[in-house]
């Protein structure tokens, strides 16, 4: 399984490839919305994009948009990870096609919950306690 | 913790009110969690762990900092969809007369359960169909949470869709809070599974999860004795994922039946037709 | 008495969050960002005190929009330095520069400002991160709403919230 993390924060970039890999995951990077569609159109397309929100060149919210009008990538799984928590940004982010929100901050077991959620994660896998 | 024996005590403490444990290796999460109440109080923490038997006020500030965000929605997943696909389309065609059903979550903790057996409801009933879901366990403060239905950030982000947060719950602040026409259908009653139950009915579904491993065996087999009459005869029981035995005396174990649904070990009154027999 | 009383609002409900909030909000952030080991512990400082420890390292966003806000970080450098490294997971071997202090330290105060200003009425708008060595100053055209003193493994952490004049 192949995630993307989109997010302008070095630092969070590094928590959250930490934990996917610690789920089996290889996973891609990119510092914005632009750079991220910029490896899927070079052929480079996850199963599951982690996507923060507010960044510059090209927001979040922008790219789950250009993602969901593209048929290609219907099967790329969205998830927001963001700081946005009010009730109608969560609302705008799930109607532009956003499959599942985390918000920050969020622990490990959050990720992983919302994973499995989504049918990411291994079938056979122990389901946690 | 430094004092082995204050983190036992502690730990005990947490498994008699909510049935979570902490072993070896919480240590660190107890001592943060309980640093700052005994600072408040002016104490050395096992000096403030030594008071605690004597200061109920304090057990409950104590159980409160322990079990926040330790658990999540639609634990274990398996049993909720097994609930969904197989149960409930069991229980529609059966009570399609009264078009009512009850469920008990008999050791409900913080609500997370009962709120996410009433999220499946609201999505899966028909129109014109009730429910109740009795909510009971030990922890007096634990049951104030369920009424208050309310969930901190950190609580909301674990296991629970999106989609039903945006549906389901409305923010005040930095929590969320269930919406009250799922809180209208929730009935909160204290209620020490040891000891004899008031009277609550029979119930459809009894969810009584992760809660009977921490009774001996004969207490154990005296509550399912004694849960037996309040299952209606078509109903279910549902034990945690790990509790897959009953390990019942002889004349119990003839009273219930075991049918695995999927991935799910339901138990029956020995009357009820399988799911697994009918082919459902 | 004057019956005008009955409708005073305290003056900061509106203009900033609760201690109490701003409190479990830095304690969750820095639980996600650093795991359970070492939790923040308050600490006891008398109001209008400096930051003061002997190494600093300051950081704040803005908030504008429906509430207009600074919030600010501080950190001991020792804290600072194990922050960003526990962050990075940066190899215990490895010296900790100013760059990676500036991205951990910058995604700090943005996940501190981020819920500071969900707490607050919007719509509104988070800046980017500034992080610099050497504590805060603030310009006389702002107040301090809120203040919170902490410990992270006996380091200094401050927390507060600036609202214009």
């Amino acid at each position: 399984m192949r995630a993307m993390i989109i997010d302008d924060s070095r630092a969070m970039r590094s928590i959250l490839r930490r934990i996917v890999t610690g789920l089996d995951f290889e996973t891609t990077e990119a510092e914005h919305g632009q750079a991220a569609l910029d490896q899927m159109n070079a052929g480079v397309v996850p199963d599951v994009c982690l996507v923060d929100w507010n960044m510059p060149v090209m927001d979040g919210y922008t790219f789950i948009t250009q993602v969901r009008a593209n048929p290609e990538w219907r099967d790329v799984t969205l998830m927001m990870v963001t700081t946005e928590s009010e009730q109608r940004q969560i609302v705008r982010a799930l109607a532009a096609g956003a499959h599942e929100y985390v918000i920050k901050p969020f622990t490990a077991d959050a990720i992983e919950e919302k994973l499995e959620l989504l049918g990411l994660l291994g079938a056979d896998r122990e389901v946690p306690a | 913790m430094t004092d082995p024996s204050a983190f036992a005590s502690v730990s005990a403490l947490v498994r008699r009110e909510t049935s979570m444990v902490y072993d070896e290796g919480k240590e660190y999460l107890v001592e943060a969690r309980l640093t700052p109440l005994a600072n408040a109080k002016g104490l050395g923490l096992e000096e403030y762990v030594a008071r605690l038997a004597f200061d109920a006020e304090e057990r409950r500030k104590v159980i409160d900092a322990l079990t926040i965000n330790e658990t999540s929605w639609f634990r274990d997943h398996t049993p909720y969809q097994a609930f969904t696909e197989a149960m409930l389309p069991a229980l529609l065609e059966e009570r399609s007369t009264t078009r009512r059903l009850r469920v008990w979550s008999a050791a409900c903790s913080s609500g997370q359960e009962a709120y996410s057996i009433a999220m499946l409801l609201d999505q899966h009933l028909p129109g014109g169909w009730e429910y109740e879901i009795v909510c009971t366990d030990i922890s007096t403060q634990m049951l104030e949470r369920v009424r208050a239905g309310r969930y901190s950030q950190v609580e909301v982000n674990r296991g629970l869709p999106a989609t039903s947060l945006v549906r389901y719950f409305t923010r005040v602040g930095r929590e969320w809070e269930i919406a009250d026409r799922l809180r209208e259908r929730i009935t909160v009653k204290h209620l020490n599974l040891a000891a004899p139950f008031p009277m609550l009915g029979t119930f459809d579904v009894i969810w009584l999860r992760n809660v009977l491993i921490y009774f001996d065996a004969t207490t154990k087999a005296d509550i399912l004795r004694r849960m037996l009459p309040m299952l209606s005869p078509d109903g279910y029981l549902l034990l945690g994922s790990s509790e897959t035995t009953l390990d019942l005396p002889a004349d119990l174990a003839a009273s219930w039946q075991r049918d695995q649904i999927g991935r799910v070990p339901a138990y029956r009154r020995a009357s009820a037709m399988t799911l697994s027999r009918t082919g459902a | 008495m004057n019956v005008l009383t009955f409708f005073d609002t305290a003056p900061d409900e509106v203009d900033a969050p609760s201690v109490d909030d701003v409190q479990a909000l830095a304690e969750d952030v820095w639980m996600a960002l650093v795991g359970e080991d070492e939790v923040l512990v308050p600490r006891m400082v008398p109001p209008r005190t400096p930051f003061d420890a002997t190494g600093v390292w300051s950081s704040s966003v803005t908030v504008s929009g429906g509430w207009a806000g600074v919030v600010t970080v501080e950190l001991d450098e020792g804290v600072a330095q194990q922050l960003s490294a526990r962050m990075l997971a940066l190899p215990d071997d490895e010296p900790v520069t100013d760059g990676d202090i500036a991205d951990a330290v910058g995604e700090l105060v943005n996940m501190v400002g981020g819920n500071v200003k969900s707490l607050m009425p919007g719509p509104s708008v988070l800046s980017l991160p500034a992080v610099a060595a050497g504590r805060a100053a603030f310009a006389s055209d702002v107040t301090e709403v809120c203040r919170l003193d902490l410990a992270w493994r006996g380091g200094p952490v401050r927390i507060c919230i600036h609202v214009p004049s």
